[in-house]
Formats: structure tokens, C-alpha cells, sequence
């Protein structure tokens, strides 16, 4: 047996190496998931909730449009207001005490981790969409889009290059509370660290590998996704036409029917 | 001459607001290029947004040829009924090409080639289709109205509504846009142009409008309107328009 603390660390590796990746992939895979639908979820909830009836509409839509508004709040608010870990305990067994399906630990973390992303992404959607020029949707409007063709040719777009950073901010805050759905034996970093750490009694040990590989995991995404801001953005330099100097546009005249 | 665009008594207040609109009364024919100038405030733009519904009048109606516009698909009316921004407004993620595309496809359901063939040809009226492949913020000011023009034309309008279309653009660009407004007239494009060109409203009009404070106060051909203003509040305008 080991006797250093380094000496431990190297010896768990050794002996948990493979555990600890196993559980590194199944968090990522958990926080990558969770990230993607959840932020799908949001997508289709700011659409909605930026919906506006035109002036003909009957009754009929505007019940089904407010009803839909007012679902959604409640799904925000609720989602948004509880821990993680209690809606992982009221799906998981909620699920199977009374609906009496006893669905896989991993569905029920998919579930719980996209639903809870979409909630808190809720507002982070909105201030993007926020912050596209009032414009744009108008003149979407004017070239006689719909609501949603104006929200998904022109508007989110435009509003997802602008919350990127915070899309990454949730995808690595998914990556470290995605820990808490050990309680449901998901086998994720966490669960497989607790495992691995009770059979010799070295909780320090083993907590500091499984910190360092949280911290390489976000570590990592953060760079990945500075990379897919920039992408969005386009390139830096650009060619400005629309200087005095620059002949070609001219104008032809006269406009033949 | 067939009516195109007949307003009735609308009137328009936001909130509890005094009203922005207090009872407009006007009729346009096809073909016919009208200026609507007037003091900050008095309630042009508002007019002009109401005609396409992007603001809903508080009272009265807008017919599009015999039609309420409100009870009209909104598609419809906007396909119908064009309109150019002071702001441009182009989609800016997108080419000048698919700015003028994408309405055609959406809207009107057109394929993808005759969207392009038809932006081709209205970004080549306006001079721009060198440019086809810029993104907005590349272009200048005077190259985003004409590109905006462009998507406009390419719905296939019978009626376009300029709000201030040149009002954002630095003095040297503003030529280039209202030359292209000229040339539209030609075209038996029946045209509503809010603007403070006074030079263009006399030059280029068939009719100008002058409204104050949410009313239509007259109502002429170019000549009659600055030559011989027939109200003291119009002479008053016109004398400090046209001084600067």
C-alpha cells in the first residue's frame, strides 16, 4: 500500500483510471445532451412566448395562444425554482411509485438535466432576443413572414450568436451539477469517484483526481466554445464597399418594368 | 386609374396617450407617387405603419383595393403592400442576395431559383449587384436603403410605403437612393413617401401631403403646395423647410 499522498493518487489512477473516464464520459454525455435539448427547448419556448396574434385572430387562438403562455410560465418558474437534485428524486420516483414505470436512471438524468437547462435558459433566450434591433422583426414582418418564419430565418439567429457565452456558461455548469444525479445512481464523475473512493477510505485522494477532471472537462469546453463564438461571429477583417472611392455600384437607370 | 389605398377616419393613440392620429381621411390611386411631409411628431410615420399593420389603428380603416386590411392574411398584405425603413432594417445575417430571397420563399412560397433570378434582377436596378454576397455591415448606409429597396421590389408590390427612407443617410448618399425612388415612379408603382426632402417632394411628386399634428392640413399637387400653400401653418413649414 501506498504510504505518500502522491504516492496514492498514483496508485488509484492505476487501480480507477478507467472508472474515472467512464464516469468523465457519461457526465459529459449528461451535460452535452442536457445542454443541446435543453437549449432546443428554449428555442421552441421564446418563439412561443414572443408570439403576437394579428389583429383577425379568433378567440379560439387566443385562448390556445394565452393558455400556452401561462403553461409555459408555470414550467419556468417551477423548473427554475426547485434544486436539481429534488426534481431528479420526484421524476425518478415519481415516475416509478405512480406511474409505475421504472425508466433507466440515465433517461430520467437526460430528462431532468434538458428540462432544468430550458428553464434556466429561458431568460438567457429572451435577453438575446432582446438584444436584436426591434427592426428586424418588422421588416421580417413587412416581406410578410410569420411569427415563427421571422423567429427562425432572421431573428434567433441572430439572437443565438449573442448568447453563445452564455450557452457555454450553462453547458459548464451542466458538466459540475450533474453530480447531484448520483442520487439517483446515475453513473456519472461523481457516483464513480464515491464508489471508488470507499473501498480503500481515501475520499481526499480520489476527490482530488475527480477535481481535476472537472476542472479539465470545463476547461476544455470553455476553449471549444471560445472557438464556436468565433465561428459565429465571422472573421475579424472584412471588406468595407460602401466608400466613396468604390465605383462598381452604380446605380443603372432608368428601372425597366 | 384604379383606388389602391383608401383611409378612413383612422385615428391612433398609444395608451392614454393624446392621440398620435386624429381622423385621417385619404385615397390613393394606382400609380400615383405621394409625399407626406410635416413637423417631427405630427403623426406621419404613424400613418404610414398603420397602412400595413404594423401598428393597429385605434379607429377607422385602411381599404387595400376595396379590402380591410385587417381582415386581409397578413402575408397577403404584405406582399402586396411593401415597405422601406428609415433604418434599413436589412436581415443581418444575411447576403444582400438572400435579404432580397428570403421574403420570396417564405411569403410567396417561390422556389429558390426564381428568388434568386428576381432578387438578380432588382439588385441589378438598384446597382447593387456587385454587392450580392456583402453582409450588411458592410455596405454603406446609401447601399443598405437601395439593397432594401431591392427587397421590396422583389414581393412584386403594387403599393410601397417609404418611411424617412432617406433620413438616416450622411448628405452625399442620399442622392443615390432618391434617384433610385425616381426611376421606381416609372414604374406605375404606387408610392407613399414619408420624407423632409422637401427638394425631392416637388421635384418627384405627384401630390404632397402636409400634416400636422394628426390631421391631413392639405392636400396638393407639388406645385399648388409650394408655390401658393393655401394654410398659414403649411406656409410656416414650408418657409422653414425650405430656407434650410
Amino acid at each position: 500500500m501506498p504510504t505518500t499522498f502522491f504516492g496514492w493518487v498514483a496508485f488509484l489512477i492505476a487501480r480507477y483510471g478507467d472508472l474515472f473516464l467512464r464516469g468523465a464520459g457519461v457526465t459529459m454525455l449528461i451535460a452535452g445532451v442536457g445542454t443541446v435539448a435543453g437549449f432546443a427547448i428554449e428555442l421552441g419556448v421564446a418563439i412561443v412566448r414572443t408570439a403576437r396574434l394579428s389583429a383577425g385572430a379568433g378567440p379560439l387562438r387566443r385562448g390556445a395562444l394565452a393558455a400556452a403562455k401561462a403553461m409555459l410560465s408555470v414550467y419556468i418558474e417551477v423548473f427554475r425554482g426547485t434544486p436539481m437534485i429534488v426534481q431528479a428524486m420526484v421524476v425518478y420516483y415519481g415516475a416509478l411509485e405512480y406511474l409505475g414505470l421504472d425508466i433507466p436512471a440515465m433517461a430520467a438524468a437526460f430528462l431532468v438535466v434538458s428540462v432544468n437547462t430550458g428553464a434556466y435558459m429561458a431568460e438567457i433566450v429572451r435577453g438575446g432576443i432582446l438584444s436584436v434591433d426591434a427592426g428586424q422583426k418588422e421588416a421580417a414582418t413587412a416581406v410578410g413572414m410569420t411569427h415563427w418564419q421571422a423567429m427562425t430565418a432572421v431573428i434567433l439567429p441572430q439572437a443565438v450568436r449573442n448568447i453563445m457565452p452564455s450557452v457555454g456558461n450553462e453547458f459548464v455548469v451542466n458538466i459540475k451539477d450533474s453530480s447531484v444525479l448520483n442520487v439517483i445512481s446515475v453513473t456519472e464523475l461523481y457516483f464513480m469517484s464515491k464508489s471508488a473512493a470507499g473501498t480503500y477510505w481515501k475520499y481526499f485522494e480520489v476527490f482530488f483526481i475527480t477535481s481535476v477532471v472537472y476542472f479539465v472537462l470545463t476547461f476544455t469546453v470553455t476553449r471549444l466554445l471560445r472557438l464556436v463564438e468565433r465561428r459565429l461571429s465571422g472573421g475579424d477583417s472584412y471588406t468595407v464597399y460602401g466608400s466613396q472611392s468604390h465605383t462598381p455600384a452604380e446605380i443603372k437607370v432608368p428601372l425597366a418594368p | 386609374m384604379e383606388e389602391m389605398i383608401r383611409i378612413e377616419r383612422l385615428e391612433k393613440r398609444f395608451g392614454n396617450n393624446p392621440p398620435v392620429l386624429r381622423g385621417i381621411d385619404l385615397a390613393f390611386q394606382q400609380g400615383e407617387a405621394a409625399c407626406i411631409i410635416g413637423p417631427s411628431g405630427s403623426g406621419k410615420s404613424t400613418l404610414l405603419r398603420c397602412i400595413n399593420l404594423l401598428e393597429r389603428p385605434s379607429a377607422g380603416r385602411v381599404l387595400y383595393r376595396g379590402q380591410d386590411v385587417a381582415l386581409l392574411p397578413p402575408q397577403v398584405l404584405h406582399a402586396r403592400v411593401g415597405m422601406v425603413f428609415q433604418q434599413f432594417n436589412l436581415f443581418e445575417n444575411m447576403s444582400a442576395l438572400n435579404n432580397c430571397v428570403a421574403g420570396q420563399r417564405k411569403a410567396l412560397g417561390r422556389s429558390r431559383h426564381d428568388s434568386e433570378q428576381k432578387a438578380l434582377y432588382y439588385l441589378e436596378q438598384v446597382g447593387m449587384l456587385p454587392y450580392r454576397d456583402a453582409r450588411p455591415r458592410q455596405l454603406s448606409g446609401g447601399q443598405k436603403q437601395r439593397v432594401a429597396i431591392a427587397r421590396a421590389l422583389c414581393m412584386d408590390p403594387d403599393v410601397l410605403l417609404f418611411d424617412e427612407p432617406t433620413s438616416a443617410l450622411d448628405p452625399e448618399m442620399v442622392d443615390e437612393v432618391l434617384r433610385v425612388m425616381a426611376d421606381l415612379r416609372q414604374r406605375g408603382l404606387t408610392m407613399l413617401i414619408v420624407t423632409h426632402e422637401m427638394a425631392f417632394a416637388r421635384d418627384a411628386a405627384d401630390r404632397v401631403i402636409f400634416m400636422d399634428e394628426g390631421l391631413v392640413v392639405e392636400d396638393g399637387p407639388p406645385g399648388q403646395l409650394f408655390t401658393a400653400p393655401q394654410n398659414a401653418r403649411t406656409a410656416a413649414f414650408l418657409a422653414r423647410s425650405l430656407r434650410g
